[in-house]
């Protein structure tokens, strides 16, 4: 009874200093990881950007319709097939009131590109910029891009990299860049709390940001926090606690509470990963494309959406998100068909059915299972196996050696949309996302041409092609692009999510 | 204890520390996963561009050798860099364990202070209602998995009544030049009242959660070893003497009685760093549990190594205090 009466005694007490709300022109965002540094040449991991990218301003960015628009530049041209000339805005500085000149690009660039060049490490982000040989510092506020052979998506992957001060990273040295922010954003650094959050607050002598992006101004809340929420049903409980005003990655079983709550709404976007069952080709039952295609016509794919992903996805003839430069629109669907798949089965070879295991990772068990429930109708009888995330890939992903399973439930995806990241890894011969086992001469050639094709209709008219043949030879299951979920407090205006996964709060106000 | 047993136990450190190397380090080379797929994430990669990075985390020597540097390094103190973070991993660590050694012993403080009371009454009250329900309650709180009772905590104080925070250690205004790196002393030390306050409403949950099935245990051990004592002859002398039985429980009894309790709260104190990993992620706490767990997933290999031989260390010495505590509290005993 004593203890009863002092627990009330110190709820009331605690409840009477819980700051009454939340300054107004404070944004909160309940975010699922810590960056891992504040350097932006110095990680390799989405969430990081995420947060550096408040902070940092790249030579160009990506609108929330995924456009590629300019930024620190003003405007681009392609001088030939391996050079391009950016010219620089003039008046933006950094953090510190120092111009941005094309030195700084040149020592950005630089920073990512070049072997050592980090204080003896190299930048782990290298790759993303891969045939880029040298930058040509012209005058101030120009600037040339030299590559090493003609890589028309340059413009592409810009969007991924912030510039430095040249002058600060110099004077504070290569390792201290993780946790020094000097950059060009909207936001500067205030403290990071490492594995707690990241506190920011409006740089006042912001340029603006890219003039395509309405408003073009200085960030409208004075401070925003990223909050280091790791837990789902944490995250969710702060935002409808009212403590924080955004979440990320939030789980499709909450939608329905965060929607129900009076103070939240939930907002969605177009994710950028494509999920799909790979299968076997190499050896077993899906070496034989009968089976492949038995297994797709097996499948109630919008079914599957419907129940477990409550219709949060949109279903996808190929590895291309409807989003996807290149994309081709005119795949055909492999239908739901039970009795086609039981023909196609029993013409394998297969006519009392099939015994097959699938793997999964643990977040994703619950969709294998609705999978292999619906399959069982054709014939299917899959064993659904949960494993761990990384010993999966290294089953699957062999680049050749043969693959340790049968079918893995899986996605790939990323910010660029673009068909050399996503396309090209997943079904080049011995690719390293390849998790099929699937070599096919003719999608290898097509795929090469196009990587340095820089006419962008015939680019794309030849993603198509290559889709077109996969799509028939079928070495995976394509099911969906689900979409990313954000909890949203209807106090945030201005504010929309974007497929790239980036929280971009420059434009985002709470009232 | 002689300077010379002391010295003694510290030495039995360094083969347990060369174990611990050794296990971590096959266990890495047995685990399936590479950390330099898992790094380049979902991107096309050049071959080459894959062999640097590998090369750039020292991927790329044979095992034996990897080992050997490493242990070379190790023994100067450096134990390389994390390949996630980029930095020192020792420099990584410092800034996450401060939260876990504080979290750690508040958790520990709700333990005592809520299982020795209890399980002294529950002794002198042997049977009775409040006994029982004592005992049932231990049960679950040895039971209850944490990261779901720490959730129903979450959604009845702080989504519910919205008395204390979700998550994190402290609220933003409560900045505090550190002194200790442990919230909850520097802002007394350095008479921040608001900020102790602000910490104090943010550690309520997690220690809770934390030190929950750790209470319960205690409980159990202070009544049986209550229990144990309040039969014996020199307890039933006392109460012949006429003393007090206010004197008897404290003087007599609890003091002897406390000697199991002593011993198994710094064992299980180890234990508490085990629970760490869940109701750090639980309540975003910024400590070091957390940070192995998401290093395990992502195959980061030297913070692993450096986290789990910390780990062992720390379990080495709380054995050790254990012994200790135990001749100090029991004279009878010797090392």
């Amino acid at each position: 009874m004593k203890f009863t009466r002092t627990l009330v005694a110190v709820g009331m007490a605690a409840a009477l200093t819980t700051p009454a709300a939340l300054n107004a022109a404070e944004l909160r965002v309940g975010f699922s990881a810590d960056a891992l540094t504040l350097d932006p040449a110095n990680h390799r991991n989405r969430e990081t950007e995420t947060v550096i990218r408040n902070m940092f301003d790249g030579i160009v960015t990506r609108d929330a319709d995924m456009n590629v628009v300019p930024q620190l530049a003003e405007s681009w041209t392609a001088v030939d097939s391996t050079t391009y000339e950016f010219k620089l805005r003039a008046g933006v500085t950094f953090h510190d009131g120092s111009p941005l000149m094309a030195a700084d690009i040149k020592f950005s660039i630089d920073r990512l590109t070049k072997e050592n060049a980090m204080g003896g490490q190299t930048s782990p982000r290298q790759s993303l910029l891969g045939p880029v040989t040298d930058v040509e510092v012209v005058d101030d506020l120009t600037f040339r891009i030299k590559l090493e052979s003609p890589w028309p998506i340059l413009p592409a992957m810009l969007p991924f990299q912030e510039m430095v001060s040249k002058a600060h990273v110099e004077s504070v040295g290569d390792a201290a860049v993780a946790d020094n922010v000097n950059g060009t954003g909207p936001f500067k650094l205030v403290e990071w709390r490492k594995g707690q959050s990241v506190i920011m607050e409006r740089y006042d002598g912001y340029y603006g940001g890219s003039t395509d992006i309405a408003p073009a101004d200085k960030a409208c809340v004075d401070r925003v926090i990223f909050q280091v929420i790791p837990e789902n049903a944490s995250r969710v409980a702060a935002l409808l606690a009212g403590e924080v005003h955004i979440i990320d990655k939030l789980p499709s079983h909450n939608v329905a509470q965060v929607e129900a709550n009076p103070d939240t709404k939930v907002m969605a976007v177009n994710g950028t990963r494509t999920s799909y069952i790979a299968l076997n080709n190499q050896s077993g039952p899906f070496a034989d494309i009968r089976v492949r295609h038995a297994l797709a016509h097996a499948l109630d794919r919008q079914l599957v959406v419907d129940k477990i992903l409550n219709g949060n996805a949109s279903l996808t003839n190929g590895i291309l998100s409807p989003d996807a430069f290149g994309k081709n629109e005119n795949l055909p669907a492999y239908e739901y068909d039970v009795e086609k798949a039981k023909a196609l089965l029993a013409e394998a070879g297969f006519p009392d059915g099939l015994d097959v295991t699938l793997d999964v990772d643990g977040a994703n068990k619950e969709i294998a299972e609705a999978i292999a429930a619906v399959m069982a109708k054709a014939g299917f009888r899959i064993g659904v196996v949960v494993g761990e995330v990384s010993t999966l890939r290294t089953r699957f992903r062999t680049k050749g050696e043969p693959i340790d399973g049968q079918m893995w439930l899986t996605s790939w995806g990323n910010g660029s949309l673009d068909p050399v990241g996503i396309f090209v890894p997943t079904h080049r011969t011995n690719d390293r996302g390849n998790s099929s086992g699937y070599a096919n001469a003719e999608v290898d050639a097509l795929l090469d041409a196009a990587n340095a094709e820089t006419d962008r209709s015939k680019r794309a008219q030849m993603y198509a092609e290559a889709e077109a043949i996969v799509n028939r030879d079928l070495p995976k299951v394509y099911l969906w692009v689900a979409q990313d979920l954000y909890g949203v407090s209807t106090k945030v205006s201005g504010w929309r999510p974007s497929s790239d996964s980036r929280i971009n709060l420059h434009d985002a106000c709470v009232n | 204890m002689s300077f010379g047993k002391f010295i003694e136990r510290l030495a039995q450190l360094i083969p347990v520390l060369f174990g611990i190397s050794l296990i971590v380090f096959v266990m890495t080379l047995l685990t399936p996963g590479d950390p330099v797929e898992i790094m380049l994430g979902d991107q096309h990669v050049t071959e080459e561009l894959e062999q640097a990075l590998r090369r750039d985390m020292g991927l790329d020597l044979p095992p034996h050798e990897r080992f050997f540097k490493f242990l070379g390094n190790a023994l100067q103190g450096d134990f390389g860099l994390s390949f996630y973070h980029r930095q020192p991993v020792v420099d990584v660590i410092a800034s996450r364990l401060p939260a876990t050694i504080e979290l750690s012993l508040v958790a520990l403080l709700f333990a005592l202070t809520v299982a020795i009371p209890l399980g002294v009454l529950a002794a002198v009250k042997k049977n009775s209602l409040l006994d029982r329900i004592a005992t049932v309650t231990s049960l679950f709180g040895v039971s209850l998995p944490g990261f779901w009772f720490g959730i129903l905590l979450i959604l009845f104080f702080s989504v519910k009544l919205r008395w204390l925070p979700v998550s994190g250690n402290a609220g933003f205004s409560s900045e505090v030049e550190p002194i200790t790196h442990l919230l909850l002393i520097d802002s007394l030390l350095r008479g921040r009242l608001d900020a102790f306050w602000d910490a104090l409403r943010h550690i309520i949950l997690p220690a809770i959660t934390l030190g929950l099935p750790i209470a319960s245990i205690l409980m159990r051990v202070t009544r049986a070893s209550m229990l144990d004592v309040l039969d014996r002859d020199y307890i039933t002398f006392a109460e012949a003497k006429g003393l007090s039985k206010s004197k008897i429980l404290v003087k007599h009894a609890l003091k002897n009685a406390l000697i199991p309790t002593v011993t198994v709260a710094a064992l299980q104190t180890g234990a508490l760093l085990g629970g760490n990993m869940v109701v750090e992620t639980v309540f975003g706490w910024p400590g070091l549990g957390r940070l192995v767990v998401e290093s395990i997933f992502v195959r980061n290999y030297p913070l692993i190594q450096a986290a789990v031989l910390l780990y062992a260390v720390t379990y080495v010495v709380l054995n050790f205090v254990a012994d200790i505590l135990y001749t100090v509290l029991n004279p009878k005993v010797r090392l």
